[in-house]
């Protein structure tokens, strides 16, 4: 695994608690053969932050996402971490300056245990071996952590149910010290008791200085979770709003358009 | 409602038959073929033929164990028994033209290795299917054998030490065999304990997946194809020692044998589902098979047809006897 560039000290030292973003993402442009998905978009993601990211289906969100995970190549705009231009060819190279994502699919592999699935790209090695004892014993740490609970991490990932498999897929990218979190609809398969271990996740790594990004269509999450929300609508952010100053009726007629058009 | 509550543990036994169904199976399907054969003559289970029914199954287990790898990826060699044609041919070829055969093993390895990442590049990198890579594989490897022959056997003089892989023995046991269990440990220690077999698995699992969580997707998938060239190789050169010749002709059919070896010990044609220990329980009941129905002199035409009923038959059994859900105990849901 590559080891991330040193994280820039003049960067900690000029601004003690957070406001300067950790991320910053200018005229992103992304097509699709002929389909537009963003169009120009401004993004700031602060540390110890929440930010929602709303809008309708096609909006834009996910596309969006994928493009600071690395999945993505935008085909126009800059990207900026800490200050410093980045360009992500692949994944591995947004996870390895910790962002990381919860896919909406899950990025899971039926066939691995949960074990290997937790550990997956990044498994733990005694000599050439791997070493499945210490994974084994990590993994239940990470999931006690998140007060997720699994009956056996030894099982095939394919006998879990949708929720288990989603928390596995959280746990994944929460438990490996991420500045970046972004998640694609997390709570979408998740139980009543599921959703709010999710939220309360959301809440402690934001404590503990991460820069959260929440893709969702739960419109009730955002005021348990996010500090600001930007709204897409066709490929283009048309609001940004701190939670504080806005209401569930605002964001929705944000997202379907009314007022704009 | 899915909630995180406390279950009761289900029964162990009931996992265990639940995720190794396909072994179970297959290991219970060699073991009543051993016992059909057993009773039905008075040679098959003398140590003498055991030993021989390996020693012929050593180049069929060793290109299994790589085609399981490749199968895991939910890809497909065909081109193995043409590779192996090829190998044995140019072995001989080169050792005729006068090198010596501790030079012309390692060269054969590279050339397996070189034409397996040639197939591996086609389908990683240029997204070309499996099925189709390997087809032309199998028409070119195969074309080039008898170009290089023109259809002739040609003998290898003075190898001992070659010889003595095909034909040796250490301790009573046939040197073959040796290499095949050895390439099968090995097969199975890369597959559950290192880093490049969950790799493998994870690409045939779900290859977004892999990618995105930092895997070197694509070359693990090309790496899979140099790794059947390498065991072809292997295989090529052990039927040579045996014969004591390298031919063109040699395995006909061999790439169907290796595949269905790997099917019939419960590895998944969709990908990511392998069992090293299947595979060789798989190899060993085509070979106890073919073995079998010799000895009791029935016609050697009559094999392929039992040998494809029983592949049917056993992933039949696979499907509707064993994979599914096992309860023991308390009646209700494990």
């Amino acid at each position: 695994m590559r080891t991330a560039p040193s994280a820039p000290e003049e960067e900690r030292g000029a601004s003690p608690l957070s406001a300067a973003p950790i991320l910053t993402l200018r005229n992103i442009h992304k097509t699709f053969g002929s389909h537009q998905a963003l169009r120009g978009v401004d993004l700031d993601i602060r540390p110890g932050e929440c930010l929602g990211l709303i809008g309708d289906n096609a909006a834009g969100k996910s596309t969006l996402s994928k493009v600071i995970s690395g999945t993505y190549i935008p085909d126009e705009g800059e990207i900026t971490m800490a200050g410093r231009p980045v360009r992500f060819a692949t994944p591995s190279e947004a996870r390895a300056l910790n962002i990381e994502m919860v896919y909406q699919d899950l990025a899971l592999c039926d066939h691995v245990d949960v074990v290997g699935n937790l550990f997956l790209g990044r498994e733990l090695k005694r000599g050439p071996f791997l070493d499945q004892k210490r994974m084994l014993a990590e993994a239940e740490r990470m999931l006690a952590a998140l007060e997720i609970r699994i009956p056996r991490l030894t099982a095939k990932v394919e006998k879990l149910s949708g929720g288990q498999r989603q928390a596995i897929a959280i746990a994944r990218a929460a438990s490996f010290e991420p500045k970046v979190l972004l998640m694609d609809e997390p709570t979408s398969a998740l139980a009543v008791a599921e959703v709010e271990a999710v939220l309360g996740l959301i809440n402690r790594v934001k404590a503990r200085g991460v820069a959260v990004v929440l893709v969702t269509h739960r419109m009730q999450d955002l005021f348990r979770v996010c500090d600001r929300v930007a709204v897409m609508y066709e490929g283009t952010k048309v609001a940004e709003r701190a939670i504080a100053d806005t209401n569930l009726q605002e964001l929705v007629d944000l997202i379907v358009g009314k007022g704009g058009h | 409602m899915a909630t995180y509550t406390e279950r009761q543990a289900g029964s162990r036994l009931a996992d265990f038959i639940g995720e190794h169904a396909q072994v179970l199976s297959i290991a219970l399907f060699f073991v009543l073929c051993m016992l059909f054969f057993g009773a039905m003559t008075t040679t098959f289970l003398t140590s003498g033929n055991l030993l021989n029914v390996v020693r012929q199954a050593a180049p069929i287990l060793i290109v299994a164990v790589a085609m399981t790898l490749v199968i895991t990826t939910a890809g497909i060699d065909l081109s193995v028994g043409s590779m192996v044609a090829l190998i044995n041919a140019l072995a001989a070829i080169v050792m005729a033209s006068g090198l010596d055969w501790t030079l012309t093993l390692p060269l054969m390895l590279v050339a397996g290795a070189l034409i397996g990442g040639i197939q591996g590049w086609f389908i990683a990198y240029q997204g070309i299917p499996a099925f189709i890579v390997t087809l032309a594989g199998l028409s070119i490897l195969r074309g080039f054998a008898l170009y290089l022959t023109e259809g002739y056997s040609i003998p290898i003089r003075d190898a001992a030490g070659f010889f003595w892989l095909g034909r040796g023995e250490v301790l009573g046991f046939p040197v073959p065999a040796l290499i095949a269990i050895l390439v099968a440990v090995l097969g199975f220690v890369v597959m559950l304990r290192t880093q490049y077999g969950r790799q493998v698995i994870a690409v045939g699992s779900n290859m977004e997946a892999a990618r995105r969580v930092g895997m070197p997707a694509k070359r693990v998938l090309a790496s899979v194809y140099v790794v059947s060239g390498v065991a072809s190789a292997v295989a090529g050169m052990l039927i040579a020692a045996r014969l004591g010749s390298g031919s063109s002709n040699a395995a006909q059919g061999f790439e169907l044998q290796v595949i269905a070896a790997v099917v019939l010990g419960g590895t998944s044609l969709m990908g990511g589902k392998a069992s090293m220990l299947g595979t060789v329980l798989g190899t060993m009941t085509i070979a106890v098979i073919g073995n079998g129905l010799i000895l009791m002199h029935i016609s050697p035409f009559f094999t392929q047809i039992v040998t494809g009923t029983i592949i049917l038959v056993a992933i039949w059994m696979n499907t509707r006897l064993f994979d599914r859900q096992w309860r023991f105990g308390r009646r209700k849901s494990a």
